[in-house]
């Protein structure tokens, strides 16, 4: 009887434009949209910034060893020009009309400075608000710099490995995948849950609350049908939204990979590919079905008390952030599953999806965020049930 | 057959209700002591005006609502205790029931005719039989969203009668209906009559039923009343006419309480 009615909803519900746009369209274009605009964007970015000319003020001697210097660096450093300025006012005025991107102000001894072999200042002005141009300045005094160290090495007549006690190198023992996946990986389960609770959301309203108030859920009571057995049958499809949602967004993100070619770096294609196997996406579904149940049963006795569409829908949408902000938290690189973090619903399923596509991940610490999945979709099912066993709940 | 008896439902107040109702009763008494029978073959009404206690007392008997006290008998079916098994015995329709806009007629049937268990071949048959006498073979394969009102009490009246019900229950079934569709009701109250099956339904119109009863009880503030046949209601009637007999009734329930 359960399938009976679970045939009857999807089929209804696949027939409502509204939920197969949540379900459907959206979670399959998100990926694509984002990552074109993400390249596009990054793509443009990069082309404008290669193009653009940095426009540089300069206060001071016109022909000082900075100026001369200035000419001899090399051009992957980005090409320049030039402004002389009279005083650092006007130039710091240009500065923040933009006309300039870096000011730079040495004092009229820089030259006897260098020549004494002391340390001659340089003052950088730069505006803020100009991404990139202060590290544009740091690379061009750094190259700078560099050359006087070697021309005062020689002048002084120093070995300069004599003047390099440590030789340090630092090796990154972390593989592409751990980087990308406790970096970036919490943007993946961040979407997963965005869609599974909007895949659910609206089922669950047409399902509960649209019944109650079109007036079809009185003439299903009088069926021969425990209201048990009406309420896994709705939920079942509820559930089912959310999953097809949560799929979709993976269908949208392996299309973008695969058959859009929309994603360049070679080590995050890399980390991309091994994410999409089989292993990883059984073990991504493990830990999102229980949490789409319990979606769900958080949805369905709302959708269940709500007298109107619109009532439910007011209601959900807040509980939407409520329930979707945690998922955020994978964002954040420092926080890691542990077990007060796997204890947490939403947050346990987001660390523990990074884990799995870091490949860092702890049985243990992964049973222990599924058992409280499992137990609060449980709960959930459990107040679902009561709330649409109450009889003042289900009739207007 | 339906048997009722000293059938009482009360509903909880909470705080924003008992402050609506100005009282500081913990629930209300929408029924109140209830006591009628409903016989095969004929067609029993339960009169009265609005916020009488009908649709509750109806929701009882198809066992939407669970009564808080007394019993309900449904086609020799304790339908308290067994709730499910007297609702395989009853069809139920109200005038504010919905259909699936999504579904067609066909899907809807189906859908309902395998809630109740009926064997293809059965649904197929009794569907067929309905759709000729109701003339429903142009849109069975139309959704429902796309039909006209007549067409949709028409799906309705096929989806109340697919598992060929003992006893059917009409909740003010013509409703904000025009004549024209309400015709179609009436039709199939007579019919069911005809086949011998127990009609109870409720209405606030007394030419309906006039029109339609044999057996009526009117009902006000969850109270019977009246309870006996039409011919004996006609016979001791003060007043000269039914509406005002019903009026009559009513308010001298009033003035008793008063």
């Amino acid at each position: 009887m359960i399938f009976t009615l679970f045939k009857k909803e999807l089929k209804d519900t696949l027939r409502d434009r509204r939920t197969l746009i949540m379900m459907l369209v959206i979670p399959v274009l998100i990926f694509p949209i984002i990552l074109n605009v993400f390249v596009g964007v990054s793509e443009s970015f990069n082309e404008k910034a290669a193009k653009k000319i940095v426009q540089i003020g300069f206060v001071g001697p016109a022909d000082s060893y900075l100026t001369e210097k200035w000419d001899t660096l090399p051009a992957k450093l980005g090409t320049k020009e030039i402004n002389k300025y009279g005083d650092s006012i006007s130039m710091i005025e240009d500065l923040r009309k933009d006309s300039l991107q870096i000011g730079i102000v040495i004092e009229d001894n820089f030259d006897a400075l260098l020549t004494e072999h002391k340390p001659a200042s340089v003052k950088v002005y730069y505006n803020g608000t100009d991404f990139g141009m202060v590290n544009r300045a740091e690379a061009y005094l750094e190259a700078i710099e560099e050359i006087a160290k070697q021309e005062r090495y020689i002048e002084m007549e120093l070995n300069q490995e004599e003047l390099t006690p440590l030789d340090v190198s630092y090796n990154n023992v972390a593989s592409d995948k751990e980087m990308i996946g406790k970096l970036a990986g919490g943007i993946l389960p961040y979407i997963f849950i965005a869609f599974g609770f909007l895949g659910c959301m609206y089922p669950a309203i047409d399902l509960f609350t649209g019944e109650k108030e079109r007036g079809t859920l009185e003439t299903l009571l009088t069926t021969p049908v425990a209201r048990w057995q009406i309420l896994f049958g709705k939920m079942g499809v509820v559930v089912l939204s959310g999953l097809l949602a949560s799929s979709f967004a993976l269908l949208g993100l392996f299309l973008s990979i695969e058959v859009l070619d929309l994603v360049k770096d070679k080590e995050l294609l890399a980390v991309s590919h091994s994410i999409l196997s089989p292993k990883f996406v059984l073990m991504l579904y493990g830990l999102l079905f229980p949490l789409t149940v319990f979606f769900a049963g958080v949805m369905i006795p709302v959708a269940v008390y709500a007298k109107s569409f619109k009532e439910a829908q007011s209601i959900i949408t807040p509980l939407n952030i409520v329930m979707v902000l945690p998922a955020m938290i994978g964002f954040f690189p420092g926080i890691e599953l542990n077990e007060i973090t796997a204890a947490i619903p939403v947050v346990n399923i987001v660390l523990a999806t990074k884990e799995l596509i870091a490949e860092t991940l702890d049985v243990g610490l992964l049973l222990l965020s599924f058992g409280v999945m499992v137990t609060l979709a449980v709960g959930a099912v459990f107040i679902s049930y009561k709330r649409f066993d109450k009889e003042t709940n289900v009739i207007l | 057959m339906i048997k009722v008896q000293n059938l009482r439902k009360e509903f909880a107040l909470n705080r924003q209700q008992r402050k609506e109702l100005n009282t500081h009763d913990s629930a209300s008494v929408a029924v109140d002591g209830v006591s009628f029978e409903c016989r095969p073959g004929r067609v029993f009404s339960m009169l009265g005006p609005n916020g009488a206690g009908k649709t509750t007392t109806l929701r009882m008997l198809s066992t939407i609502f669970k009564p808080t006290e007394g019993s309900i008998e449904i086609a020799g079916i304790n339908a308290v205790e067994e709730p499910q098994k007297a609702r395989r015995k009853m069809g139920f329709l109200t005038g504010s029931t919905g259909l699936y806009a999504r579904l067609t007629p066909n899907e809807l049937i189906q859908y309902f005719a395998d809630l109740y268990s009926i064997p293809k071949e059965t649904t197929i048959e009794r569907r067929n039989k309905l759709y000729d006498l109701l003339d429903m073979h142009d849109f069975q394969g139309k959704r429902i969203g796309k039909l006209s009102t007549g067409m949709k009490q028409k799906v309705s009246i096929c989806r109340t009668m697919i598992h060929d019900p003992e006893v059917v229950i009409f909740d003010e079934p013509t409703s904000g209906l025009d004549v024209i569709t309400a015709e179609n009701i009436i039709q199939l109250i007579r019919d069911c009559k005809n086949q011998g099956k127990t009609v109870i339904f409720s209405s606030h119109i007394m030419s309906e039923v006039d029109l339609l009863c044999d057996d009526m009880a009117i009902i006000h503030k969850g109270k019977i009343l009246f309870n006996g046949s039409m011919d004996y209601f006609r016979s001791s009637m003060q007043e000269k006419s039914l509406t005002g007999e019903f009026i009559r009734i009513v308010n001298e329930s009033k003035t008793v309480e008063a």
